[in-house]
Parts: structure tokens; sequence; C-alpha cells
């Protein structure tokens, strides 16, 4: 289907009667997912956001629940996930993310309750990448620009218009009947395909093939002393990536109301082994640095047979010491 | 010879001589305006070893706790970390030999990102200018003008300690009024809101604590768990603490290098904080973080004419 | 969907201190409703989120044998700065607290039936193991031989010590203790567990062994079992690992690809030989 751009206001406009929606919003530092009214105060990202979609699904603060204690028992009252919700202009490769999420909080066996209803509730709209950044890999991961994993709909700016590809029902029931949309031409499919074969002339390849093979012998490699030296330790790599998950869980009390609080936590940080022994299963940067490349290229791929990466290249932009994780899978196949 | 082969050379004679185990200096980045930090152990990556308007990191922050004897490539404010780590006992002065070089000013990328609002492929210095290009795009910029703020009125440009200086002394600059004289003149209610919404932006990566040489506590008072000072909800108010904390820990040691504000990825300002509580410093105790070896940290020294202006009734 | 976030509301019915040192409680809970006890089932090696509200959770072994269906019981050692250790030291009996569990995998109980079965416990880590004693006491016809072979620093520090007494005088069980230190009128054995272990020289044959105590005990008894000729696929671990979410999403009991709350906590030594040693 096509719309015309002066016409996305219109869909927009009519989608907030059923649902919220969550835009690029930019900030001082850079775009992030934030609620929006409409077609106003956000604009569809040149590049990438700031901050993954994921934050979406998995808030760096949540309360699970909240309870009072009393002589006779505890009162819980569940923190409930409600509304329907468009997220606009997620890149395919953050919507490719959440695929991999859905394996560890909606997957087989116990399901997280607050993500797994997130996901049911919110239509992911994608935004095909026609100029990608140049630290993006995500071809060299089984993505691409184009791609579609994760949405429901994926729009591609033709210029003047943008080209929807209807991919779930889901996404259909946001776009079927509504007059604001037209049949796609053959001339649109055109324009798409070749900004597509464009966008992936542009990409950069990375060498991941066979970097599976080699961690699985290379834990104990002196390769490690060298990556992980100049890391700082910092959580910035993990908090910004779109497939890390790690999280804590704490009681806070306000008021005498006990709150049950999820919170990003990181891998990166000694604290998070350290047994209140005062042992830590990875004593130092090192062993939390494999930890993190370990578990994306090689845990990942042995639980569920897919890459825990999607090539964004959030981490690399934003790492303080420019660790470039490029070089670190150069270093490793060649390992 | 230029700055980089003068590095070079120092660093590749301290490794053949066997006078330090590693030189810790500036790696060519794999992105545009980025350098990184790069640990030289052989004359062979001596020769990978670089200088440039890029090298911002602080790369006294990898000396706390080591065993090994180290040289270490620092600019005027990293030198002052070096001095004051010394001082607080965090590495022995005969364990560094200090590579000074005398700074012109690091590049503020995300300056220089924002005002081309394209994405950078390619950057390079040509004397006094800086070029920047994309696709079938280039731009020039004076370089002074795209610095730091805190470079272009630094005062502290020449390393204060060093070994061996790889490059003819600069001339201090007579920069004008710094962000803090500015910004603390604005009306509190102003840099108040400005405060809050920094601090709501702030994700607790702890990127500026572990980029900051001086943040090196084995526990950091935001992971103690008994007692717990801090919560781990990311909001504003926990923000704010986390960071009024580090300010008031960082009292009298923070050496103005701006290592924590360069490293947030979320580009808070939390070098005015800083500076505004050194000038405070400065103007209460006449103390400067990392300049005289000899002169105890401000917080650490008591003197009977100390000004108390922030006692009730003072 | 059944929220795995949300505690069980229990009442602390008992607390036993266990220890001369006082420095480990048994905290015996009963589940405020009904409905909560009759679905609670769980097989002995399984553990527990214990929450004291407003401090947090902790993950504990279940110490109660699963035929008991109205209480279960946790033993608690006290860990300076541990938070949640020091509060459920602190609680009083009539406290209520909240419970998320059963959680992890325990011990391959239905594997062990019609083999002989070595219990191996150092220290305070004897909780499980009294659990899995109990559920073969209980069901002894579907077993073969049980040792028990239980080791403490001194004999003020064994647990469940009326317990360990009538073991004592039971004939369907061999209970073997020992101290590194004896005193007056200590009637076990006087050396550390490894070398009481070959002393005993239990039969391998058809035999499973399970080992849970500190570090140094297993590092030594590990080549013992060895050299007695049990397979690493029939000895069998308990880890203990920081744990938060107990269901294989917070990932920070993660090693290698298992995660130790939903995977483990019980391992045979072949399973951890193929896993890396961050534990």
């Amino acid at each position: 289907m096509i719309i015309r751009k002066e016409r996305v206001n219109d869909f927009l406009n009519g989608l907030r009667a059923g649902y919220r929606l969550y835009a690029p919003v930019q900030t001082q530092a850079g775009p992030v997912f934030a609620p929006v009214n409409g077609a106003t105060g956000w604009s569809w990202p040149a590049g990438n956001t700031l901050k993954s979609a994921k934050e979406v699904f998995l808030p760096q603060t949540e309360t699970l629940f909240t309870y009072r204690t009393s002589l006779d028992g505890v009162q819980v009252e569940e923190a409930r996930v409600e509304g329907r919700v468009v997220l606009l202009g997620v890149r395919p490769c953050d919507a490719r993310s959440l695929t991999m999420l859905d394996k560890v909080f909606a997957g087989e066996g116990v399901r997280d309750p607050y993500y797994t209803a997130r996901r049911e509730n919110t239509v992911v709209l994608g935004l095909a990448c026609n100029e990608p950044c140049g630290t993006c890999f995500c071809t060299s991961l089984g993505g691409s620009p184009f791609g579609t994993a994760g949405c429901d709909l994926l729009w591609v700016d033709l210029g003047d218009r943008y080209l929807v590809r209807v991919l779930t029902d889901r996404g259909k029931a946001l776009v079927e009947g509504r007059p604001e949309f037209a049949p796609a031409g053959d001339a649109d499919l055109a324009a798409a395909r070749e900004l597509e074969e464009g966008a992936l002339g542009r990409m950069g390849t990375v060498p991941v093939q066979g970097v599976k093979e080699k961690l699985d012998r290379l834990f104990a490699d002196p390769l490690w002393d060298r990556v992980y030296e100049k890391c700082l330790g910092c959580g910035t790599c993990t908090y910004l990536c779109p497939t890390c998950h790690c999280f804590d869980l704490t009681d806070e009390v306000i008021d005498g109301l006990g709150v049950r609080l999820r919170t990003w936590d990181a891998c990166m940080y000694p604290l998070f082994t350290l047994h209140a022994s005062g042992h830590n299963p990875r004593p130092t940067q090192k062993e939390r640095f494999r930890q993190r490349i370990m578990h994306k290229f090689k845990y990942f791929v042995d639980n569920f047979r897919e890459t825990a990466c999607v090539g964004c290249g959030r981490c690399i932009r934003y790492c303080p010491v420019n660790i470039d994780i490029r070089a670190v899978l150069a270093e490793i196949s060649a390992g | 010879m230029g700055t980089t082969e003068k590095i070079r050379e120092i660093a590749a004679g301290l490794l053949r001589d066997g006078k330090v185990d590693v030189v810790i200096g500036y790696g060519p980045g794999t992105l545009p305006l980025r350098s990184t930090p790069l640990f030289a152990r052989t004359v062979e990556e001596a020769e990978r070893l670089i200088w440039d308007a890029t090298c911002g990191n602080n790369l006294a922050v990898y000396l706390p706790g080591r065993k090994d004897r180290v040289g270490i490539v620092v600019k005027g404010c990293d030198s002052r970390a070096v001095v004051q780590l010394i001082h607080e006992n965090q590495i022995a002065r005969e364990q560094v030999f200090v590579i000074g070089v005398p700074c012109a000013g690091i590049i503020d990328r995300r300056q220089v990102e924002a005002a081309v609002e394209r994405e950078i492929r390619a950057a390079r210095e040509e004397g006094a200018e800086l070029v920047v290009e994309g696709d079938g795009w280039s731009r020039r910029f004076n370089r002074e003008e795209v610095l730091y703020g805190a470079c272009r009125t630094c005062r502290h440009n020449n390393p204060v300690l060093y070994d061996a200086l790889a490059g003819e002394p600069l001339p201090p600059r007579d920069g004008g009024p710094t962000l803090v004289e500015i910004w603390e003149k604005k009306p509190a209610g102003e840099r108040r809101d400005f405060i809050l919404s920094e601090m709501a932006r702030c994700i607790r990566c702890y990127a500026c604590r572990n980029a900051c040489p001086m943040c090196y506590c084995t526990e950091c008072f935001v992971d103690s768990s008994t007692p717990r000072w801090l919560g781990r909800a990311t909001d504003a108010g926990e923000n704010l603490f986390f960071q009024i904390g580090r300010v008031l820990h960082l009292a009298g040691r923070c050496v103005a290098c701006g290592a924590c504000s360069r490293a947030c990825p979320m580009d808070i300002k939390l070098g005015l904080l800083l500076g505004k509580m050194n000038k405070d410093v400065l103007e209460l105790f006449g103390h400067e973080a990392g300049l005289n070896p000899e002169e105890p940290p401000a917080l650490n020294a008591f003197r009977p004419d100390d000004p108390e202006t922030f006692l009730l009734g003072k | 969907m059944k929220n795995p976030y949300l505690p069980l509301p229990m009442r602390i019915e008992k607390i036993t201190v266990e220890t001369e040192d006082r420095s480990l409680r048994t905290f015996s809970l009963s589940f405020l409703n009904r409905a909560d006890a009759e679905a609670f089932g769980f097989v002995p090696g399984q553990f527990a989120e214990v929450h004291v509200f407003g401090q947090g959770e902790a993950p504990f072994g279940i110490a109660s044998s699963p035929l008991v269906r109205d209480r279960v019981e946790f033993t608690v050692n006290r860990i300076p700065g541990g938070v949640v250790t020091t509060a459920l030291h602190n609680a009083r009996e009539g406290d209520i607290v909240g419970l998320r569990g059963p959680l992890g995998n325990g011990y391959p109980v239905q594997e062990f039936e019609g083999k002989d079965v070595v219990i191996i416990g150092g220290g305070f880590a004897f909780t499980t193991l009294r659990s899995l004693t109990w559920y073969i006491l209980a069901n002894r016809e579907r077993f073969g031989k049980l040792t028990v072979l239980y080791g403490a620093r001194e004999p003020g520090l064994l647990l469940y010590k009326d317990e360990l007494a009538a073991w004592q005088k039971r004939d369907d069980l061999e209970l073997i203790l020992t101290v590194d230190r004896g005193r007056e009128g200590w009637q076990g054995k006087v050396g550390v567990v490894p070398a009481i272990l070959k002393e005993a020289a239990p039969s391998a044959a058809n035999a499973y062994a399970v080992v849970c105590g500190p570090p140094i005990m297993i590092r030594f008894t590990l080549p013992v079992l060895q050299e007695l000729g049990f397979p690493p696929e029939r000895v069998i671990m308990s880890l203990e690992m920081r744990m938060k979410c107990g269901l294989g999403m917070c990932g920070r009991c993660n090693i290698g690809h298992k995660y130790v709350c939903k995977d483990g906590p019980v391992f045979t030594l072949a399973e951890l030989s193929e896993l890396p040693a961050e534990y």
C-alpha cells in the first residue's frame, strides 16, 4: 500500500482513539522512544535512535507490584500493563531484536507477564533504512536494512510517500479500510526495490562466519587479555544494546508502601555476580567483557540457534573508549 | 618532528630499554573524530601510537592499582590526575613514566555532528582547520571553534608533571569567561530546571564514574547495599542524588579533564556541576587538584582560617 | 497467565537456632493460603526465593522433606553484609514473609531409584541433603543402600542435631558424622570429609554420589569419588550463584549457556565439566 506524506498526520490522528503512540522524540543527546500525540513533536529518525526500542517493552525502571504488610498478611497489588500501543519508526535491527527478546521473555516455559503483555498490545511500525550508517552491520548477522522480522508493518520512505508493507494481521488491522492508503503500483515497488539495493550496497561487512565455532574453543584464549584491556566497565554498551536484557529486582519502601522494582542491570558490573560471601565468579573486567561477547555470539546461539546481536552499531558509536565490536569479532575470527 | 613521532620515539625507547612494561597512549579510532586507548607492550606496538585533537580520553583512569611499570601519555588535565593519584597513593611516582603532551584542545565531536546534521564518514586536521567529510559533501571548521568548551578556556594546557615532553610548551590560554562563570550567573530557577532536565536523561550506566581517574573506590556509594544510599530506579531525583554524591566526593580532587562529560552517552553536562564545585573549592580554599604534589587536597587539610560560609549563621 | 514474580504469603511459624555460634537458623514457614499449600510440591534439591518485605529476596535451598506438606523450611546462614539473611535473622516467629518457588530442577531422584545413594555434605550446605535424606527414608524401598556422610568444623556447628541423633539409631541408613576438631564426648569421626570418605569407601557400583559443601571440601572430595570409581555422570552437585528472577531471564546466574536457576542448581559433574568454571 501507499500513503502520501501529507496524509500521515490524518492516519496517526485516527489511531489515537484506540492506541497510545510512541515515536522517536529528539533529546539533547539524540532521539529516544517516547509517548507522542499524533504527528507533531517527533520525527522519523535519521539513522537510529540513541536508546533502542527495547525500553518500550522492558523499561529501564518498572514497578512489578506493590504491597502493604500487616500482622495478618500482605496485600499485593500487581502492576497492570494496559492499553494498546503503536510504536512508530522502529528500524529493522531493533524490530528484529524483539524476536530475540521474545525467546527469553515470551518463549517456551515460564513467560514474563509484563513483557509479554506489552508485546501483545503493541503494533510495531518499522521504518526501512534507505541510508544505513557507517556503524551498521545488520546484514552480517542475518538482518537487512529492509528486514521485516519483528515488524507488523514496514514503511519505506519513497520521498513524497511511504510504501507500506503489511506483515501481520495486527499490522493489517491498523491500515485496513483506512482512507489514507492507496494500493501500491509497480513504480512504487520498483522505487522501493531500488532503495533497498542501494542500502544493501552501502552495508559494511563484518567477518562473523565461524565466530560461534571459534568461541566454542576460545574461552581460555589470551585474546581476551588484549580485547578487554581498555574497557572501563561501564554499562553503556549493554544499556543501549537492543538485545541485552539483564535486570535487577529490588524492594523500595515509599511511605509504607512496598514497591517491587525491576531495573536494567548489566554483566559489565562487578556487583552483577558478586556473592554476599564476597566470592565473585567473574572477578575482573576480562571475565565480564568475555561474558558479554560469549553470551551474544555463543551461549545465545547454543540455546536459540541465533546470534544475540542485530548489528545496530550503538555499542560502537557510544563506547567511551571506542571499543569496536566489529574489531573484536574480526580478532575472534582470526583467533 | 611531530608530536605523534615524538611520542612513538619516547615510547619505543622506554620499551626497548625495559624501563616500562607498557606504554598507555592513543591509537587510531575506528570512527571519524575518535581515537582509542592503546596499550603498547612492544616497540612494534608503539609505532601505532598517535596524537591528534581527538585524543580525549584521560588515560590516568588505567593507573589505580597497577602493579607494573607504566609509561603514560598525558595532556595537561590528565597530568593533574596523575599527580592527584600519586598523592592519593593509588600509584607510586617511580612506577610511572609520564610522557607529557602540550595540548591545543580536544575536538567536541558532538558539536561537529550537530553542526553538519549528517553522518560524518571521515575527518582530518589541516593546520588550524578541521575537515569533515560525508557521502558527497565536505565541510571545514576552524578547529578552535569546535573544541570542548572547557578546552577553549583551559588554563592548564601544558602537563604539570612529566618525565619527557613530546612537543614545545604552549602559551597559556586566556579564553575569557568559562562556561561555569556564564552558567552560575543564571537565575536559580533556571539552573535548577536545567539540572533536573539533564538528570532526567541519565541512564545510570556509570560511564562518567568509570571514565573518571579519581573514581577508583572499590565500592562506590551507589553500589552499597548496607546501607543502601540510593535506589535503583532511574528518575531525575535518584540520578541527581547519584551525581551530587559523585560531585561532592570529587571536591578538591576533580582535575577538570571532562572525561565524565565526554563518556556520557546521554550528553549530560556533568562538567558544569563539577566545574562549579571546582570553582567554589578554589575560591574558598585557594586549591586546585593535581597541581602541586606537595599540597594535600583541600578537603584533606584543615586550617583554622578556612572559610565557613557554608555553615548556618556564619 | 500466572505471574511468576508474585510471592506466596507465608508466616514464620518457628525459628530454630541450629549452631552454637548462632550464625545458622532454620525458618519453618507455613502457608497463609490453604490453596497455596495444596499446590506447592517440590523435589529435593529445588530452591525458593524468600522475600523479606521491604528488604528484597534471596534464594535458599529447601531444607524440609517434600512429604511435609504444610511447612517449608530453610536454613539460613547469616552473612555479614547480606541484606536478606540479616533481615531474616532479625525476624521473629509470627512475621510474614513471601515465597516464590519451587525453582530449579532438584536432584534426579527418579534416576536414584534402585541404586545406592551416597550423600556427602559439609558445613551449612547440608540443607537440601537433609531434604533428600528424608525423601529417601520416606520411600525407602525404592532405593538401595543409603550412606550419609556429614562433616562440620566442630560438633557445635552441625545442623539438625536432633534428627542426626534419630538417624544414628536407624538401621536403614548409614550415618557417618565427622568433625575437623572433636571435643569431649564426641562419638563420631574426627577428620575432614574427603579423608573420611576414603576410609568409608562406599561402593561405586550401581551408586550415585550427591555432594554439597564448601568449595575446599568439594575440591578434595571429587578426586576421592573418582578413585572409588564413581563416574562423573553419577556425581551430583548443586551450585550456588547470585540470582534474582529464578526464571532464567535476569541473566545473573548464567554460566556458559546454562542458567543455574532454571537448568540447575543441580548438575552432574559431567555436565559441569562442559561448562566454563565461572561459579
